[in-house]
Formats: structure tokens, C-alpha cells, sequence
């Protein structure tokens, strides 16, 4: 239990952010190190090389493009299959949660296809849509729409049934209670869902960018890889744990504007 | 009135502060060994607060309580605590639920059989001591927890608002079931409630908390014989009295 | 203000339960049981009827039938002489744990039910305007559930089934979570409300006092299977006061006549 009145000159908040830095530090200086001086330097390049290449690399182009071009394509990847994902996700979780029949009909084939890793479907989504961007949504959409379904058929299933008797005692019809009691109840599941789904959905990217592309992060990896430029494989890596990262405190944060009500309930 | 001797618990100059908020305001008290405190206060007047700093959950910003004499060290003293939530282990069975406080505290194993029998006969449980949580009422549950406590017979029992959602002639029973093990038993014990009727019910002694911050407004010594009838004059004229203290509503 | 069965018209019950039973499959699916047994009642205009009893074993049961949230196993209820066969606005439900809908402001819990069943925008405001400051919460339109303490929330479950102008309100333990001076307060207001806006309540509660305190009658019920041991016509004038005579009287009366479940 962190007690809120300790005689410290850090807030509770200020102290997170800097034990976080000085994690960050840590592993940097251990990195540097290992990669310096033991024979691990054969295969890992030091923190600083990999560090300077990331940095130069948004003024000089890997590839035919900088890494903000590389970065901004596949968050668009990213982008388009998760907004895919999201409303079939939604639609089927919520369905099958409020709806014996609904979940009769699509439970077992959302089962059948959810312990299915997205790499998988590369082959076939190599035949079913060539080598367009089509099968790269493909892939990611795969990557994240089994998390938003699960966690929203979660959240529909446990909807408070007094909650839904007490607005059929107002009056309520049955749509009135699925849009304005199960959807809205469902939201803090739907967004725990939509957290995993889009750093899961950003992991499937360098997956979907082995597909042949000319750009990308996942490019940069793979690319990295065929040439044996580890420095630019590691860069590429740095790239995707930094966006990463920054997605999830994005939708976290979105989260605890558009669930204000759920967030205080613990308090 | 309990005689005066040293006192089992003493509670000096008890200050606590959230940052400028004050929130406990210099509470003193004692407890002698044996005795049956009952603290009752107005709505939101700090009782958890109180009750945590009492049990060092916080610590507190200014004072100290001490047991025998010495500060309160949780290691060494052997404090029971029984809560409105009924914290029984829900996979652990009744028996082992009873004996879960005996094996924290590295009771030997015989002691502890012994121990745990000896209590399971006294709140009447032995029958069911096999089942697990889920499938007991909500009084055999809560006696699970007062044997629990008890059988690790402690220095010092602190109850705070158990009873609260209980129906009225449970409560009577329970009430009546921990005055009788208290009696047996001699143990002290602090019992923290909302409801006034309960604390002129069961308490040698009513300590009346003020609204935050939380001081001491008043104690009251309770003479009443036992059983007490709470329809008797002299328990209505004292459960009054206390309500006039405390009135908000 | 005073009242007392006299002013009941006896003549013609809102609400009658005839022969009212339920059961469940048991658990293993095997036999039944039965949770309520030979339910035989009525309750007139205007009336306050508190049923009381110890347990958990069959008045959130009997109360959910009675609303119409359930259907009996046996027997019927009738509402202004026609067969309760569903849920309706015409009925109105405070819960235990208040069940305010957690995502909406106060004001939109209020306004729900006039809502859903669009009314005028000019009358749902009005209405959520008239109950807010019928249970004293005019300033909390904008707050959420989570905001308020357990007796305003109460107080919001209670203006909501107000806000449907029903004939018939049903509470289930609606002070069952709050401390005893909370309760204290909150039995007052409720009393407070119900005389300034005269509806038909029919309460359950485990709480003796609670019951004394507000009903024109009490129903005793016992447990497993839950049927009726005994009614009491209480008629002390109101305010009450816990610790009159009479009152801690028929408080022993009543407990004695419980049945003690362990």
C-alpha cells in the first residue's frame, strides 16, 4: 500500500515516472555493456550504435523512405484493419453476448478461428489477395479482432441483469434496453479489448509487411534481416516498442475520458 | 467499572493528517484488560480511519498506542480484527478457515487441533466442519470468522461494524453468542458500529466519536445488568442519551 | 399529518395476489424448490405495506412476481383487476443496490423512464425537475452515481421510479446497504415523500424498526417456503418515534413471532 501522506518531496506520480527512467536507463546501460563486452557483440549491436541509426534514420532514408514515412504507412495498416476489426469485433461480441441464437450460429466459428495465429493465414492471404495492401489488413485484422470480440462478449454477458429489469420496469422495449443498458454497460470491456487489440494489432504489422512491401517497419525489419544489417533490424525494433507504447497510454487515456463513470467505481 | 490497573490499551494524543486535511484530532483513551469498548460515531466521522490507524495500517501523523506498554508491533502482539465483510477464505473449508490464524501465527500443530475443535464446539459449527463457505448462511459464516478470531485467543479483538447487514433477530443471537465467549473467554475487545442501539447493547463502555475531525465527544460508562432489555426504561433513557450526542439526521 | 387504516378504501385493492407459489428447478435438476407457498393478499389505494421477514429465502422473489419481473409457478396477480403478466411503467421498482445506471448523470437516471417512453422533452425536464427536488438533490443533475454518497444515491433510485408517475411503487430493501443513522435519516424522508406524493408502496425489509416505522401494515412472512404467518395493522400516529413505548412494544411482538434462522 503506497501511503498518500508520506514526508517525501515526490508525489506518488512523480516517483513512478522517475523509477520508469531509471528502468529505462538501466536497461540501456546493461545493453551497452553486454554488446561491448562479452561475445554477445557478434550478434547484438551496442545501444548507442542502435540509438544514433534511429535517430538519423527520420533524416536518412532506409529504403526509399524515412522512418516517419515508414512508421506513418504502417500505422495506416495498423489503422484500417483495427477500424475493421473494431465494428465487426463490436457488432459480433455484442451479438453473441445479448442473443442465444446469434450465439449459437457464430460461438463455435469464432472459436474454431481464434487459437489460429495470424501468421498462419499468410499463405492463403497471399492467394485470396495477391501481394496488395488488402491481405496486410487482412493479416492485422486477424491480429486484433478476436481480442475486441472476446472482451465485448465478455462485457454483454455480464451485464447486471437488475440493471436491465430496472429499465424494462421504466418502460424500456427490448432495443431500448440493448442500446441504452447492454452497449453502454459493455464499453469498459469493449475498451479493455480495443487496449489489447491495438498493441496486438501493431505487433501482426511486421508479419503483414513480410508480405512483399517496399515500406513499412516491418520492412525495415525483414529488410534488415536479407541484408544481415543488424543495427537496422534493432532500429526497427526500437520503432515498433516506441509507437507501441505509445499507442496503449493513447487508449488508455482515451479510456478514462470516455469511461469517467467506470474509472471512480473502485474508489 | 473495571478496576484500574495498568491499562491493556492506551491510546495517546492519536493525530492523523491526509496532507493539510485532519482527520483524527488528538484521541486519548485507554482500555483496560478485559474490558468491552464500544465506539460509535456520526456517519463518515473517520471511524475506518481510526480504526486503521489503530491497527497501524497508516501510520499515524502524530501519538502512539500501546499495548501493555509497549508500542503496538504487529509481529509481536497478537490483535484479531472482525469486519462487516465476511472474510472467509472461500476455498479453504470451515475447519481450515478456523485454523488459517493459528498456522499465521505457528501454532504447533496438536495446540492447534485442539484449538480449533475447542472453538468449531463453542460457536456450534462442528457439524459443518467440512463444508466450505459458499455453502453456509450468512450467521454461520460470520461465526466461522468470530471462531477464527477468537481461537488464536488474542491480546485484543477490534469488530467493526460486523452485524451490519444481518436481520434483527440474528444479531440479537449473535450479539448475545460473542457477549458469552467474551465472558468465557475475558478477552478485550473494541467493537466499532454505526448503530446505537448495538453499542448500549453490548459495550462496558461507550466512547462517542465528533464529526471529522474525529475527537472524542464524551464516554459513557454502561452499568446496565446483562442480559440487557432494550426495551427497559434505563436502556431507552441511555440509548437517548447517546443518540442526542450523536444526532445528524 | 396523520393516518391510519381508516383512511385506506378498503373497497376496491391495486393489487391483489391470489394463491401466488414459485418454484425452481434445484440445482441438480432433480426435484424443485419451492420458495414460496399459498400467497394470499391484496393492497389497497394509497397504502403502505411493508413485508417483513429474516432471511434471503423469497421476498425479493415474491416482490419480483408481484412487479411483474417474474412469473409464479402458481396462482396470479392482479393489478387494478387485470393479470400482471409483465413488466410496466405503471409500476415502479427501487432497488437494494439502488441500480442506477452507472454511465448516466443523474439527471438522465431520472429521466429515463419518461424518456423511453417519449414523453414530451418539455415534460420529461419537467418531471426530472419535480422529483430531483421532491428527494432534495437539485443541484446534482450533472453528478454521476459514483459521485454521490449511499443515501443519495437511494434518493436518485427513488425520484427515478417516481419520475413514471407509477400507481404501484415496489422496494426491495432499498436501505439494506446503508448504516443504521443513515437509515435513520432516510426512513424520514421516504415518509416525508410518500405523504407529499401519495403512491402505493409495498416495501420489503429484515429490518423490524424500518418496518414499524413506515407501514400502515406489515406482513410477516416466514422462510422456506416463504408463505404468510401473520399481518399487523399498525396504526400509531405518524412520525414515529423508535423509542416510544408502543413502538419498542410491537418492535418485541413481532421479533418474538419470527422464525430464528441459522
Amino acid at each position: 500500500m503506497i501511503d498518500s501522506t508520506t514526508n517525501s518531496r515526490f508525489t506518488n506520480k512523480q516517483l513512478i515516472i522517475i523509477y520508469t527512467i531509471i528502468s529505462l536507463v538501466c536497461l540501456l546501460i546493461v545493453w551497452e555493456l553486454v554488446a561491448r563486452f562479452t561475445s554477445a557483440s557478434m550478434f547484438l549491436p551496442p545501444a548507442s550504435e542502435v540509438l544514433t541509426a534511429f535517430f538519423r534514420s527520420f533524416a536518412e532514408p532506409i529504403g526509399q523512405h524515412t522512418m516517419l514515412f515508414h512508421v506513418g504507412i504502417s500505422l495506416y495498416r495498423v489503422a484500417v484493419a483495427f477500424l475493421f476489426a473494431t465494428v465487426i469485433g463490436i457488432a459480433l461480441g455484442v451479438g453473441m453476448g445479448y442473443s442465444r441464437l446469434f450465439e449459437a450460429i457464430f460461438k463455435p466459428l469464432f472459436e474454431f478461428i481464434r487459437p489460429i495465429p495470424p501468421l498462419a493465414w499468410i499463405p492463403l492471404s497471399i492467394l485470396w489477395f495477391g501481394l496488395s495492401d488488402t491481405g496486410k489488413f487482412f493479416i492485422i485484422f486477424l491480429g486484433c479482432f478476436c481480442f475486441i470480440t472476446v472482451n465485448t462478449y465478455d462485457g454483454a454477458k455480464n451485464v447486471d441483469p437488475e440493471l436491465m429489469g430496472a429499465a424494462r420496469m421504466l418502460g424500456a422495449n427490448e432495443r431500448q434496453v440493448f442500446f441504452k443498458i447492454v452497449l453502454p454497460s459493455s464499453v469498459p470491456y469493449i475498451f479493455a479489448g480495443l487496449q489489447i487489440a491495438v498493441t496486438a494489432g501493431w505487433s501482426a504489422v511486421v508479419g503483414a509487411e513480410m508480405i512483399q512491401s517496399n515500406e513499412g517497419v516491418g520492412w525495415v525489419i525483414i529488410r534488415g534481416m536479407s541484408t544481415g544489417n543488424t543495427v537496422q533490424i534493432m532500429v526497427g525494433i526500437v520503432a515498433i516498442g516506441i509507437v507501441g507504447f505509445i499507442l496503449a497510454n493513447l487508449t488508455s487515456a482515451l479510456e478514462r475520458r470516455l469511461c469517467a463513470w467506470n474509472a471512480q467505481k473502485g474508489i | 467499572m473495571v478496576e484500574k490497573k495498568q491499562p491493556k490499551v492506551q491510546v495517546r494524543n492519536l493525530t492523523k493528517k491526509f496532507g493539510d486535511l485532519l482527520v483524527l484530532n488528538d484521541i486519548s483513551f485507554d482500555v483496560q484488560a478485559g474490558e468491552f469498548l464500544c465506539i460509535v460515531g456520526p456517519t463518515g466521522c473517520g471511524k475506518t480511519t481510526f480504526l486503521n490507524s489503530l491497527t497501524k495500517l497508516y501510520e499515524p501523523t502524530a501519538g502512539e498506542i500501546l499495548l501493555d506498554g509497549e508500542p503496538v508491533d504487529l509481529k509481536k502482539h497478537n490483535i484479531a480484527y472482525i469486519f462487516q465483510e465476511y472474510s472467509t477464505m472461500p476455498w479453504l473449508t470451515v475447519e481450515e478457515n478456523v485454523r488459517f490464524g493459528l498456522d499465521i501465527k505457528g501454532v504447533e500443530k496438536q495446540k492447534a487441533n485442539k484449538l480449533v475443535d475447542e472453538y468449531l464446539d463453542i460457536v456450534g459449527l462442528t457439524k459443518y466442519r467440512k463444508y466450505y463457505p459458499d455453502q453456509l448462511s450468512a450467521s454461520m459464516l460470520q461465526r466461522v470468522v468470530i471462531a477464527r478470531a477468537f481461537a488464536t485467543q488474542p491480546e485484543l479483538l477490534l469488530m467493526d461494524e460486523p452485524y451490519g447487514q444481518l436481520d434483527i433477530q440474528l444479531r440479537y443471537h449473535l450479539e448475545d453468542e460473542l457477549i458469552s465467549l467474551w465472558q468465557r473467554t475475558g478477552t478485550t475487545v473494541i467493537f466499532i458500529t454505526h448503530n446505537i442501539e448495538e453499542a448500549v447493547y453490548l459495550g462496558q463502555r461507550i466512547l462517542v466519536l465528533t464529526n471529522k475531525p474525529t475527537s472524542i465527544k464524551q464516554a459513557i460508562d454502561n452499568d446496565l445488568p446483562r442480559p440487557r432489555k432494550i426495551a427497559s426504561p434505563d436502556f431507552v433513557k441511555l440509548r437517548n442519551e447517546v443518540t442526542d450526542l450523536i444526532k445528524w439526521w | 399529518m396523520e393516518r391510519s387504516e381508516g383512511n385506506i378504501k378498503k373497497k376496491n385493492p391495486v393489487l391483489e395476489c391470489r394463491n401466488v407459489g414459485r418454484s425452481f428447478d434445484s440445482y441438480d435438476g432433480k426435484g424443485k424448490n419451492e420458495v414460496l407457498r399459498g400467497m394470499n393478499f391484496e393492497v389497497y389505494e394509497n397504502e403502505f405495506l411493508v413485508l417483513f421477514g429474516a432471511g434471503q429465502c423469497g421476498k425479493t422473489t415474491l416482490l419480483n412476481i408481484l412487479a411483474g419481473l417474474d412469473m409464479p409457478t402458481e396462482g396470479e396477480v392482479y393489478a387494478n383487476g387485470e393479470k400482471v403478466s409483465g413488466p410496466a411503467p405503471e409500476r415502479g421498482f427501487v432497488y437494494q443496490k439502488t441500480s442506477l445506471f452507472p454511465w448516466m448523470t443523474v439527471e438522465d437516471n431520472v429521466g429515463f423512464g419518461p424518456k423511453v417512453r417519449h414523453l414530451p422533452e418539455k415534460e420529461c425536464k419537467e418531471r426530472i425537475r419535480k422529483y430531483l427536488d421532491l428527494v432534495g438533490l437539485t443541484g446534482f443533475e450533472k453528478s454521476y452515481p459514483s459521485q454521490l454518497s449511499g443515501g443519495m444515491r437511494q434518493r436518485v433510485g427513488i425520484a427515478r421510479a417516481y419520475a413514471n408517475e407509477p400507481d404501484i411503487m415496489f422496494m426491495d430493501e432499498p436501505f439494506g446497504h446503508l448504516d443504521a443513522q443513515t437509515r435513520y435519516m432516510m426512513e424520514e424522508e421516504l415518509q416525508r415523500i410518500w405523504q407529499q406524493e401519495k403512491r402505493t408502496v409495498i416495501f420489503v425489509t429484515n429490518n423490524i424498526e424500518e418496518a414499524l416505522f413506515l407501514a400502515d401494515r406489515i406482513i410477516l412472512l416466514t422462510n422456506c417456503p416463504t408463505h404468510i404467518k401473520q399481518e399487523y395493522s399498525i396504526t400509531m400516529q405518524r412520525p414515529r418515534d423508535y423509542v416510544d413505548p408502543e413502538f419498542l412494544r410491537l418492535r418485541q411482538l413481532i421479533t418474538d413471532n419470527m422464525d430464528l434462522t441459522l
